[in-house]
């Protein structure tokens, strides 16, 4: 994947760059708005990781210019500012995804990764497979190998979210925040207990376990 | 010259002078009016008085003959005031009278005529030789009726006008006086009134600079009179007194930050020498960087709640308030944490009435509730793991949200051991963590954070002793 990299900070960035890198991306970096904008509408970037406060030109101005001018790439917007509606505001500038400063490495990576699959057709489909696992978007039914499988309505919701980005990795924070829409990090391992309920559920009895936990990061669930 | 000058840049020594300049227009329109007017009516009064005359004394000239006429016209001649009298013979000869002289024309013909004279003095001379250097102010000036009596006896009377002039001037004297008096009086009041609202002023001026001296805890002070004044008084102080307490809250945040952040920050520090100075395999290293990275995950959380307790206490989330279910919101925070409730080999209760509704922030209210339960499965957890004792008692949290009339009421009750009565307080205090639980986790600043949002929400966060346990009761105003 060909990422861009507006930021002002050239450790940081040099440590996301390198780090993108192993992670198998290729990845510009532009230090100031200006110089990411003009690198974000003369090249195609597949992805934009865009700090919110740059020198010369605001990264939600940039993202906001770009999307006017028809520029759909997906934008992850990084800021120190994380309050609710510092958060509406970026997304309303036409980001996608937001995330505060600090962050854990495997969490950008997990965003990124999802974003850039955002536009994918499991999006739309009305029904979500797993190896022999099967979700149907339209009767909420869940079923593997044939046998139903009974889930309460936000198992449902989780199962879902998991299976529309299988094979990438969900964090804890992506789930609290897509699944239960809270914006704010517990300090129990509220999750873990919701993940083990569903892996009771999903992958119980069966040889293949789908639900994997992905140490340091999150979950993930693929055949 | 200075004090001059400000005080007429006062507000209040302008609006004086402005009403004492309209009170000096209309009182001028009103003493011009009343001249004109009473000038009138004596005016009114002499002609009938003179017409009245005239004829008295015609009758008395046909009655009685010319000698009485005579005698009569010389004393009311001699009568001092403004009464002029001439009779004469039909030839022009005088026979009484203090006017000596009347022109011919008027004793010609009947009618009402303007006469200008000298009158006689005391000695009935000076009419005849007046000497033409003495000044012209002597003249006289006089309405007159000249009518032509039986026997062609010529009379005429009539009535000084320049006294009834004196007169009028005399009242617009008098009057220009009381305005003038009226006029110095009101600007001396003016003044006055200005230096008393100026003083007052002065001592807001004063306040505010001391305040902006660095002394925030001057007041304005506020005198008995309860106006306008002391109304603002007691607004500018409220408004210190707010002020003052958030510099305190910030001030209490940074030196928490200063103190709280700083003590794991240095131990990170020497965490990450030690490892540098004595760690000989890169397990140890690794082992030292996971420890780092755990220690600052801690330190961002406790910088968070602390940035999220300070801004919540500013109030500057409160105009982002919405229309929320509070129902929903308690429902949804227990679903979400129901299962780890029952991990801990605990019983999760829920008692919440529907459709709960109140303008809140959902997510500050979610993160208030979801204090509130981590606290009370520390503790209910607690009970599970304790001494010998207590183990047969199985833990249990109950939920419960209610509106009861105006208020809605928030409970989390949990049956593990309970606070005593004097921590009660403090454990509402920034990074307190009981004793018994400083090993556990957590940045000791979940019950602060629920208390600052009760007191966003215009309600209030108390802490009870269920015996056993705790109950910590939510209250908010549905109209605050």
């Amino acid at each position: 994947m060909k990422i861009l990299l507006i930021e002002d900070d050239s450790e940081a960035a040099h440590y996301l760059v390198q780090a993108l890198d192993e992670a198998g991306h290729v990845t510009h970096h532009a230090g100031d708005g200006e110089t990411g904008y003009a690198m974000a509408s003369g090249m195609d970037y597949d992805m934009l990781i865009v700090d919110r406060m740059l020198p010369r030109r605001d990264g939600l101005s940039v993202i906001e210019s770009l999307r006017a001018e028809g520029n759909q790439t997906p934008a992850l917007i990084l800021s120190a500012l994380g309050e609710v509606e510092d958060r509406v505001t970026g997304l309303r500038s036409g980001g996608d995804d937001y995330l505060t400063k600090p962050y854990a490495f495997s969490e950008l990576l997990a965003r990124v990764e999802v974003l850039a699959r955002r536009s994918n057709p499991a999006e739309a489909a009305t029904s979500l497979t797993v190896g022999d696992l099967t979700l149907d978007r339209l009767s909420r039914e869940v079923s593997r190998n044939g046998d139903k499988i009974v889930l309460q309505p936000r198992e449902f919701r989780l199962l879902e979210y998991l299976m529309k980005h299988s094979g990438q990795v969900v964090t804890r924070t992506m789930l609290l925040e897509n699944v239960w829409d809270y914006h704010f990090d517990p300090q129990t391992n509220v999750i873990d207990v919701h993940i083990s309920r569903l892996r009771a559920k999903i992958d119980k009895g069966y040889k293949a376990q789908l639900l994997q936990t992905v140490r340091g990061a999150g979950y993930m669930i693929r055949a | 010259m200075h004090k001059i000058v400000s005080l007429w840049r006062t507000t209040t020594v302008r609006l004086t002078a402005i009403f004492i300049l309209i009170f000096i227009v209309f009182s001028i329109a009103l003493l011009a009016y009343m001249a004109v007017r009473s000038s009138i009516s004596i005016q009114q009064v002499q002609t009938r008085e003179v017409v009245w005359e005239i004829r008295q004394l015609r009758e008395l000239n046909q009655r009685r003959g010319l000698r009485a006429l005579a005698i009569t016209v010389q004393r009311l001649a001699s009568r001092p005031g403004p009464g002029v009298y001439y009779l004469g013979t039909p030839q022009g000869e005088m026979i009484a009278g203090n006017l000596s002289s009347v022109p011919s024309n008027i004793l010609a013909n009947e009618g009402r005529y303007s006469l200008r004279y000298t009158p006689q003095d005391a000695f009935g001379q000076a009419g005849v030789e007046r000497d033409e250097t003495a000044p012209r102010e002597r003249d006289s000036h006089a309405m007159v009726q000249s009518v032509i009596l039986q026997g062609g006896l010529r009379l005429v009377v009539g009535r000084d006008v320049v006294e009834r002039r004196d007169f009028t001037a005399i009242i617009l004297g008098t009057m220009a006086v009381g305005l003038g008096g009226i006029v110095v009086l009101s600007a001396i009041a003016g003044v006055l009134m200005a230096r008393r609202v100026l003083a007052r002023i002065d001592t807001i001026t004063e306040t505010s600079n001391k305040i902006m001296s660095g002394n925030l805890s001057e007041r304005v002070p506020v005198t008995k009179h309860n106006d306008e004044f002391d109304q603002l008084a007691i607004n500018l102080n409220d408004m210190l007194d707010r002020i003052e307490k958030l510099m305190a809250g910030l001030k209490e945040v940074t030196d928490n930050v200063a103190h709280d952040l700083k003590t794991p920050l240095s131990r990170m520090r020497n965490r990450a020498e030690a490892a540098l100075r004595e760690g000989k395999t890169p397990r140890d290293h690794k082992k030292a960087l996971e420890a780092t990275i755990a220690e600052s995950d801690q330190l961002i959380s406790t910088f968070n709640a602390l940035l999220l307790i300070a801004r919540v206490e500013a109030g500057s989330v409160a105009d982002n308030l919405q229309d929320v279910d509070v129902s929903e919101v308690v429902s949804d925070v227990c679903e979400l944490y129901g299962p780890v409730v029952e991990d801990t080999g605990a019983v999760l209760e829920t008692r919440i009435s529907p459709g709960i509704q109140l303008r809140a922030n959902r997510e500050l209210l979610s993160q208030a509730l979801v204090n509130l339960l981590e606290n009370a499965i520390k503790y209910a957890a607690a009970q599970n793991t304790g001494s010998e004792k207590h183990k047969t008692t199985k833990g249990k949290i109950i939920v419960s949200a209610e509106r009861e009339n105006e208020r809605i009421r928030i409970v989390v009750a949990d049956n593990g051991p309970g606070i005593p009565l004097d921590d009660r307080r403090r454990v509402l205090e920034r990074f307190v963590r009981l004793e018994k639980s400083r090993t556990e986790q957590g940045s000791g600043l979940g019950l602060s954070l629920v208390s600052a949002v009760a007191r966003l929400h215009k309600g209030t966060f108390e802490l009870e002793d269920a015996k056993p346990g705790v109950r910590a009761v939510v209250t908010l105003p549905v109209n605050p």
